[in-house]
């Protein structure tokens, strides 16, 4: 999956799961849309699912910490993607 | 520290409405709120009693999902109801975030859908669905969801109370409340309980041969406090909320005044958990009474916690006769809207109120041919009007919990 294509993904995740209509890409997604840690942690279970792996507790807690706009969450999961496809041990397909 | 507590706002969702205008006309005109149970994918296939007073008008919610995120249905009524509440009371945002406003509010197990959801999750027994079980499960269900999710959308900072004590949870509520205000700890409480439509609720009555099962065609005609026919309860829903003031401030604002709490008790039986307790009732009213500082004589109405049970109603007509004699008025409210759980003392409370405004007391309903054994006390079976200073509220809780409110015309 492109980034672009992970990208329409998360705007309908944000639009669908957490009503937040087209956030800017670098938008304080906390300061401009309220989207908080519970958010956080909803938003990990449905790329769980659009990207088909399963992301375990210590890379949840590490994107926790950095994710405050859309392009570091696009960075995270650019990081972790191809990682997770040449057998990173901490994410593993579904 | 002894404090006047007024009542200065209140909001109600009940059977019989959610607009004082509704509420009092239904209770004029002797409406029931108890409708068919509706039908669900499993329990209702099972549950004998085919009756539940049940909220069948449209509610229009406006919570952006900030607030909803984290809210159950029963927390939907709760904050629905403070919402309202708090439009009428003119409290200014500033005092709202004082630290002086609490909250106590209860339900009688949080959110039971919601808890049937996590354990949807648990049963099936794989890591997706494990990994549902999330905090948001947990917030939309816990038992004190109601009380936290109202102080999240209004920025309530005082203390929070969530009393959880089954059919005493919101006369515990508004009880407590009195008395966090009346000994300086707070300056105004919202007080109130709230609970969901629910069919394991109506499991549980059923299989103790408790709910009513003879009226499942004429849902209208039941419960029947008092009466030789009547069969047991009916469960049933809704929400309301009060809230109490120091009188000095709410004096001081102009806040619209309608009614004082000037007595309160709680006890316990100190034995069985199911089984209504003579003693255990008689005791509770008179420590109400005697936390008044008032006798039995200047109470002018009762309104019954009547579930219409077989021994439930018959050994409160004894306590009533014992304490109150045989010529103060009684009405079993829930006549009109089943016995809506952890709401019911404050939703009884709150009727209280509009008769005590209005000058009537409103009849017991279908009490056609009353039980010789609740036979000697004063029961309403027609509209009296007539004004009311004083009124009893009783309720009684499996647990053997008993409270006695105290509610008095303000003047």
């Amino acid at each position: 999956m492109t980034r672009q294509e992970i990208q329409k993904e998360i705007y309908k995740i944000f639009q669908e799961q957490f009503e937040i209509e087209d956030p800017g890409l670098d938008d304080d997604l906390k300061d401009d849309h309220g989207f908080d840690s519970i958010d956080a942690v909803e938003l990990f279970i449905e790329l769980e699912k659009v990207l088909q792996v399963n992301m375990d507790q210590e890379i949840k807690k590490e994107a926790m910490e950095h994710i405050r706009t859309v392009n570091q969450i696009l960075d995270y999961v650019d990081q972790f993607l191809p990682r997770q496809k040449t057998s990173n041990p901490n994410l593993s397909s579904k | 520290m002894d404090r006047r507590v007024v009542i200065t706002g209140e909001a109600a969702i009940t059977p019989i409405g959610n607009t004082k205008e509704q509420i009092v006309k239904n209770l004029l005109t002797g409406v029931s709120g108890v409708k068919a149970i509706r039908e669900d994918a499993f329990l209702s296939k099972y549950i004998h009693s085919k009756v539940f007073g049940t909220i069948d008008y449209p509610i229009e919610y406006d919570f952006d999902r900030k607030y909803r995120k984290t809210m159950g249905p029963v927390s939907f009524y709760a904050c629905q109801v403070v919402k309202d509440l708090l439009a009428k009371a003119g409290l200014d945002e500033a005092f709202i975030s004082s630290g002086r406003l609490g909250v106590a509010f209860g339900s009688i197990h949080g959110s039971p859908s919601m808890q049937r959801e996590i354990y949807r999750n648990f049963y099936q027994n794989n890591e997706s669905a494990a990994s549902a079980i999330s905090a948001v499960s947990y917030l939309k269900s816990m038992v004190h969801t109601t009380a936290v999710n109202i102080t999240k959308m209004f920025h309530i900072t005082g203390r929070v109370l969530s009393s959880c004590t089954a059919c005493t949870t919101s006369s515990q509520s508004v009880g407590f409340g009195y008395e966090m205000i009346k000994y300086g700890l707070q300056d105004a409480m919202i007080c109130g309980g709230a609970d969901e439509y629910d069919l394991t609720t109506v499991a549980v009555f059923d299989n103790l041969l408790a709910c009513s099962t003879a009226y499942n065609d004429t849902p209208h005609l039941t419960p029947r406090p008092f009466d030789a026919d009547r069969d047991g309860l009916v469960v049933g829903e809704g929400a309301g909320a009060v809230l109490l003031e120091e009188y000095e401030r709410a004096r001081k604002r102009g806040a619209n005044i309608i009614g004082e709490i000037v007595g309160f008790s709680c006890n316990n039986n100190g034995g069985d958990l199911i089984l209504p307790n003579l003693d255990g009732i008689i005791q509770a009213i008179r420590l109400g009474l005697e936390s008044a500082g008032i006798g039995p004589e200047s109470v002018d109405f009762v309104s019954a916690h009547a579930t219409a049970t077989k021994m439930g109603d018959v050994l409160e007509a004894k306590a009533i006769e014992r304490v109150f004699g045989k010529s103060t008025p009684v009405t079993g409210l829930k006549s009109y809207i089943g016995h809506t759980m952890a709401s019911c003392g404050i939703i009884e409370t709150i009727l209280t109120l509009h008769m005590i405004e209005k000058g009537f007391i409103a009849p017991t309903l279908h009490l056609d041919r009353v039980d010789p054994r609740c036979a000697n006390i004063n029961h309403a079976t027609r509209l009296i009007e007539t004004p009311i200073r004083t009124a009893a509220v009783q309720n009684f809780a499996f647990g053997g919990v008993n409270t006695s409110l105290l509610v008095k015309a303000f003047h």
